[in-house]
C-alpha cells in the first residue's frame, strides 16, 4: 500500500510550522472586516435591514421579488434566526467580493496568457470537486480556529465560477468591437478597461450570481468548525439531535437566502443587459438604504434592542408538530417502508453490488447459482458477446461482456485489473491517449492508497443514484415541459431542494429506512434528482419555434414530435443536465457518510474526525478524480462543437 | 466518584498551601474568558452553568460555539480559552497531539458518571425474552427479529459512527455472536433509528452513552455486558471519563478563574434534568442555568471561595 497520505502529513508537519505565521496573520486581517461586518449587521434593527432588503429587491426585480423578500424577512423572524441569519450574512458579504475579486483576477490572467489556460482549469476543477470537509483540516491547522475558517472554506469554492464567466465573457467579446476601440486610438490599457470589459459585463454578473449562490451553499461546512453563531450551526445541531422540525425550520431559513440572493444578483444581472424596465432607479435605492439606515439610528436611540424582537414561541409549537408528525408516520406505516426498502435492496441494489453470485442465497433469493446456472449464465453471455462481434460491432461485444461479468461478480468483487483496464479503454477511445494514461494513472494510485473498497462503494451509491435521479428527473421534467402549470409548481420545490443544507433530508430518510446505504440513496437522489428535472425542461422547451412548426405541419402526433423532434434536438442541453446530476451526486457523497456509508466520503469524514489531514486530501481527491474523469467522457460523448447555453463551463452548479 | 472528588479536594488544598498568593489573583478582566459551545445539548448546559458562575466571580464570559474536534485548535492557541465538557472516549487523535505538545492542559473531572453501553428499546424485552443479560441475544428468535438482507444470515447490530472507532465488533467477534456491526455515520442517525424503533416497534439493538436527552424520551433497557476478553478499551466497555480542559495560557491570564474551573463539578442527575427543561419543555437554556444556580448555592460556594481565597 502507497502511504500517500502519510507522506502528506509528513510534507505538512515541517512545513505548517514555517508558513503558519503568515497565514495566522492573513487570518487576523481577515477577521477585522469579519467581526465589524457582524457587529454592523446584529446592531441594525431589523426594521432597517428589512427595509434595506427589500429595497435591493424592488432594484433588482417587480413587486412579487420585494413580496419574496417581505416574506423572508417575516419568515426568519418569526422563526426566531434573525442573529444567526446575519451572522451568515456576514460570512457571504465578506466571502463574495473576495472571491469576485480573486475570481476576476485569475479570469483576466488566463485570458490574457491562454498557455495558463490548462492550469487553472485543472485547479478550478479541483476546487469544486474535492469536497471541502477534505480541506477543512489543512485549513484549520493553517489558519487556527475560528470563522475565518468557514470564510476561506466559502472563498475556494465560489472562486471557480466567476473565473469561468470571466474567462468565457472576455473570449466571447466579438474582434470588431476590439477593433473599432484600437481604430478610435485606445491604449491596451483603455481597449481592455472601457471596451473588452464594458462588452463582457453580462456573463460577469452571471458569474457573480453563482459565486454568490456557491458561496452560500459552504454556509454549512463553515459550521462544522464552529466560532460564531451562524444558521449553519443551527442546523447541524438539530441534525445531532435529529430533530426534523427544528432542522427544516433552520434549513428554509438558509434555502430563502439563497433564493433571494439568485433573484437579487439575477435581477441586477439582467438590468444590466438591458433587461426590462419598471425598475427602482440605482438612486432611488440609494436613498432608500441612507432611510433605511436613519431608521436604524432612531430606533437604536429611542427604543431597546430587545424589545424590537418578536419571540420564537409560536413556530417552536409547529415545528413538535411536525416532528410528532414524522414519528406518527414511522409508526403506522414501518411495513410500508420496509417493503419499499426491501424491494429496491433485493431487486437493484444487491445484485448491483454483490452481483448474481453473492444475491443468489437461500437468505436473499431462496435459491443457490448450482454449477449448471453458472454454466448456462456463462453461455448466454458468450453467445450474446460472440453475435455482437460476428455482426462487426466489437465495442458492444466487450461492453456485453464487461456488463455479464459486472451481474455476475457485482461491483464489490468486480476485478480491478478488468475496472482499469475497460475505462482507459472507454477514455482512449473517446478522447485519445492522453486521458487514458490520466484515468489508468488515476485509478492505480487510488487501488495503491488502499482505497479501491471505498471508490467501488462510491461509485455504486453514484451509478445507482444517478439511474434513478435521471429517471425520475426526466419524468418530472417532460411533465413540467408540457404544462406550465407543473412547471410553476416543481420550480419552488427544486429551489428548496437546491439550497436547502442536505444535512436535512437526512433526518426523515434515517427515521423511515434507518441507517444503510439505502438511505443514503435515497438523500443522494433527493439532491441529484434537480438537475435532470431543470435540464430535461430547459432542453425541450427552447426547441428551435421554427423546427416545431415545420414538424407539426407535416402532421405528426405529440408523441412523434417528442421522440423523433424535441427529445433529439434537446439531447446536448438533457447530457449537460446528466453531467450536473453525476456531479451532485458526488458532491453529496460526503454528506451521505452521515447515515453511514462505507464510501470515499465516508473516509472523508473519518479523516475530519481524526484531523488526519494526508488521509482526508487523499480520499477527497479520488472523489475529484471520478467527477473529473465523467465530466470529461459526457463532454467528448457531447461532441466539442456544443457549447453549454448559459455559458459558465462544464462544472458550474446547474442553477438554470 | 466521592473518592475523586476528595482527592480532588485534597490536591486544591495542597496547592492552595503551596501558593496561597497566587490563588487571590484575578487576573485580566478585562478580557472575557471564551468558553466553548459544543454540539449537544448536555454541553451546552455544563458551559452556561460554568459560565454564569465564572460571570457571579467577576470575568467576563463569551460563549463560542465549535465542534467537538476543532475546538482543539482553538483551545492549543488560545483562541477559545476553555471547554468544560471533554468526552474522552471521543477526542480523535489531535487531543493527544496537543496535550503532548503543552498547549492544552487537562484540568481534571467534570466529576458527570457516565454510561456506556448496549442499549435496546424496553420493548426489545418481550421479542427477545431473557434481555437484560447477554445470552438472550443468542437466541434464534432474537436473531431473527434483527436480521436485515444487509446482514443476513446475521443480525444487525447499530454501532458508533465509523469515526469514534468500534468496540462493539470486536466484542460481538470475542464472543461469537452472529451479529454484523453497521456503523450508524453520525449521533444524529443513533438517536433517529433510536426515536423511530421505539416508536414503530421495529427491533434494535445498539451501542450508546449516558446522560443522553435521547434517553430522557425514550425508555430503553441496557445488556449486561459479557465477561470481557481482554481488560482494555478494545475489548472491554467501561465507562468514559469526561473532563475539563483549558488552553495552556490560562492559569497565568486569569488564575482565580482557573482555581474555580478545576473545582467546578457537575452531576448527571442534575445534568440530566436541565435537559430535559432545555430539550423537552423548550425552557431558556440561561435560565435553566440560573435557576439550578440559585438552587444550589451550598454545592457552588466553595468553589468561589476557594477561588477568591
Amino acid at each position: 500500500m502507497l502511504p500517500l497520505s502519510g507522506w502528506i502529513n509528513a510534507v505538512a508537519d515541517a512545513v505548517v510550522p514555517v508558513v503558519q505565521p503568515y497565514f495566522r496573520a492573513v487570518s487576523t486581517a481577515l477577521s477585522v472586516p469579519m467581526q465589524a461586518i457582524r457587529q454592523a449587521l446584529i446592531w441594525l434593527p431589523w426594521p432597517a435591514a428589512a427595509l434595506m432588503i427589500c429595497a435591493a429587491a424592488a432594484g433588482a426585480g417587480g413587486v412579487r421579488l420585494v413580496a419574496v423578500a417581505a416574506a423572508a424577512v417575516v419568515y426568519v423572524l418569526l422563526a426566531d434566526y434573525w442573529i444567526e441569519a446575519m451572522n451568515t450574512l456576514a460570512l457571504v458579504i465578506l466571502a463574495v467580493p473576495l472571491s469576485v475579486a480573486a475570481g476576476f483576477a485569475i479570469g483576466v490572467m488566463a485570458w490574457r496568457w491562454p498557455q495558463l489556460g490548462p492550469v487553472v482549469t485543472a485547479a478550478l476543477d479541483l476546487m469544486q470537486t474535492v469536497p471541502a470537509f477534505a480541506y477543512l483540516i489543512p485549513l484549520l491547522l493553517l489558519f487556527g480556529f475560528g470563522p475565518v475558517v468557514g470564510l476561506i472554506a466559502s472563498a475556494i469554492y465560489a472562486i471557480p465560477p466567476m473565473v469561468r464567466n470571466v474567462m468565457l465573457g472576455l473570449e466571447r467579446v466579438p474582434s470588431e468591437v476590439t477593433e473599432a476601440g484600437l481604430m478610435a486610438g485606445c491604449n491596451p490599457r483603455q481597449s481592455f478597461w472601457h471596451v473588452t470589459l464594458p462588452t463582457a459585463l453580462p456573463q460577469l454578473l452571471v458569474g457573480v450570481n453563482q459565486t454568490t449562490m456557491a458561496a452560500l451553499s459552504m454556509v454549512i461546512v463553515a459550521a462544522i468548525i464552529g466560532g460564531f453563531q451562524d444558521i449553519g450551526w443551527e442546523v447541524l445541531s438539530s441534525m445531532r439531535k435529529a430533530e426534523f422540525g427544528q432542522s427544516i425550520l433552520s434549513g428554509l431559513v438558509i434555502a430563502l437566502m439563497a433564493i433571494l440572493a439568485d433573484r437579487i444578483t439575477r435581477g441586477f444581472a439582467d438590468r444590466e443587459a438591458g433587461g426590462a424596465g419598471g425598475r427602482l432607479a440605482g438612486r432611488t435605492i440609494m436613498v432608500m438604504f441612507a432611510v433605511s439606515l436613519g431608521l436604524g439610528f432612531l430606533l437604536r436611540f429611542f427604543l431597546a434592542g430587545g424589545a424590537l424582537m418578536p419571540g420564537g414561541d409560536v413556530t417552536r409549537q409547529y415545528v413538535t408538530v411536525l416532528n410528532q408528525w414524522v414519528l406518527a408516520l414511522v409508526q403506522d406505516h414501518a411495513a410500508l417502508f420496509a417493503a419499499i426498502k426491501n424491494g429496491v435492496l433485493y431487486a437493484f441494489l444487491l445484485p448491483l453490488r454483490i452481483g448474481v453470485s453473492g444475491a443468489a442465497t437461500p437468505y436473499l433469493w431462496g435459491f443457490v447459482m448450482t454449477p449448471g446456472l453458472i454454466a448456462l449464465y456463462g453461455v448466454v453471455c458468450a453467445a450474446l458477446a460472440g453475435w455482437a462481434f460476428v455482426s462487426g460491432r466489437w465495442r458492444l461485444a466487450v461492453f456485453v461482456i464487461m456488463a455479464g461479468t459486472l451481474l455476475f461478480t457485482g461491483l464489490q468483487a468486480f476485478p480491478w485489473p478488468v475496472f482499469v483496464l475497460g475505462l482507459a479503454l472507454m477514455a482512449y477511445q473517446s478522447m485519445g491517449w492522453k486521458m487514458a494514461v490520466f484515468v489508468a494513472a488515476g485509478t492505480c494510485l487510488i487501488l495503491a492508497n488502499g482505497l479501491w473498497a471505498a471508490l467501488v462503494q462510491s461509485l455504486y451509491l453514484c451509478v445507482v443514484a444517478v439511474l434513478l435521479s435521471g429517471l425520475i428527473g426526466a419524468a418530472l421534467g417532460l411533465w413540467a415541459a408540457s404544462s406550465d402549470r407543473v412547471s410553476a409548481a416543481v420550480r419552488p420545490v427544486c429551489d428548496a431542494l437546491q439550497t436547502m443544507p442536505q444535512f436535512v433530508f437526512l433526518i426523515p430518510a434515517l427515521m423511515f429506512f434507518k441507517v444503510g446505504e439505502f438511505t443514503a440513496l435515497i438523500a443522494i437522489v433527493l439532491y441529484a434528482v434537480v438537475p435532470p428535472i431543470r435540464y430535461v425542461e430547459h432542453g425541450l422547451r427552447h426547441v428551435d419555434a421554427g423546427v416545431m412548426e415545420a414538424v407539426t405541419q407535416i402532421g405528426t402526433t405529440p408523441w412523434q414530435r417528442l421522440w423523433h423532434v424535441r427529445l433529439p434536438l434537446a439531447l446536448p442541453v438533457i447530457m449537460l443536465g446528466v453531467n450536473q446530476t453525476i456531479m451532485a451526486a458526488l458532491s453529496m457523497l460526503a454528506i451521505a457518510a452521515l447515515v453511514g456509508t462505507r464510501d470515499l466520503g465516508q473516509q472523508v469524514y473519518v479523516a475530519l474526525g481524526k484531523a488526519d489531514a494526508g488521509m482526508g486530501l487523499v480520499a477527497g481527491l479520488s472523489i475529484a478524480f471520478i467527477a473529473i474523469v465523467s465530466d470529461r467522457l459526457i463532454h467528448a460523448w457531447i461532441g466539442s462543437g456544443f457549447a453549454p447555453e448559459d455559458g459558465a463551463g462544464s462544472l458550474d452548479g446547474g442553477r438554470g | 466518584m466521592k473518592a475523586v472528588n476528595a482527592l480532588w479536594a485534597g490536591c486544591i488544598g495542597l496547592s492552595l498551601i503551596a501558593a496561597p498568593a497566587a490563588a487571590a489573583e484575578m487576573g485580566d478582566t478585562a478580557e472575557p474568558i471564551k468558553l466553548a459551545v459544543l454540539e449537544w445539548t448536555g454541553a451546552h448546559i455544563s458551559t452556561h452553568v460554568a459560565g454564569q458562575l465564572l460571570e457571579k466571580l467577576g470575568y467576563k464570559v463569551e460563549y463560542v460555539t465549535a465542534g467537538n474536534f476543532p475546538q482543539f485548535s482553538g483551545l492549543a492557541d488560545g483562541t477559545l480559552s476553555a471547554s468544560v465538557e471533554i468526552w474522552l472516549n471521543n477526542v480523535g487523535d489531535i487531543y493527544p497531539k496537543v496535550l503532548e505538545a503543552g498547549q492544552i492542559q487537562n484540568i481534571g473531572l467534570l466529576g458527570l458518571q457516565t454510561r456506556e453501553g448496549w442499549i435496546y428499546p424496553k420493548f426489545m424485552e418481550e421479542v427477545c425474552p431473557g434481555l437484560p443479560d447477554w445470552a438472550a441475544m443468542e437466541k434464534p428468535e432474537c436473531i431473527q427479529a434483527l436480521m436485515t438482507p444487509e446482514t443476513a444470515p446475521n443480525a444487525r447490530f447499530l454501532d458508533y459512527p465509523a469515526d469514534w472507532g468500534s468496540r462493539a465488533a470486536t466484542i460481538l467477534a470475542d464472543n461469537d455472536m452472529p451479529y454484523t456491526a453497521v456503523p450508524a455515520g453520525s449521533e444524529g442517525a443513533l438517536v433517529a433509528e433510536l426515536e423511530s424503533s421505539a416508536a414503530a416497534k421495529t427491533p434494535l439493538m445498539m451501542m450508546f452513552w449516558a446522560p443522553h436527552y435521547a434517553l430522557a424520551e425514550t425508555e430503553v433497557g441496557w445488556v449486561t455486558m459479557p465477561p470481557c476478553k481482554e481488560d482494555n478499551n478494545e475489548h472491554c466497555i467501561t465507562p468514559p471519563d469526561v473532563a475539563k480542559v483549558v488552553w495552556s495560557g490560562f492559569e497565568e491570564k486569569w488564575p482565580a478563574a482557573y482555581t474555580f474551573l478545576r473545582e467546578f463539578q457537575l452531576g448527571a442527575d442534575d445534568q440530566q434534568q436541565m435537559m430535559l427543561k432545555v430539550d423537552k419543555n423548550g425552557e431558556d437554556l440561561d435560565a435553566v442555568a440560573a435557576d439550578w444556580i440559585s438552587g444550589n448555592e451550598g454545592v457552588w460556594k466553595p468553589w468561589i471561595e476557594a477561588a477568591g481565597e
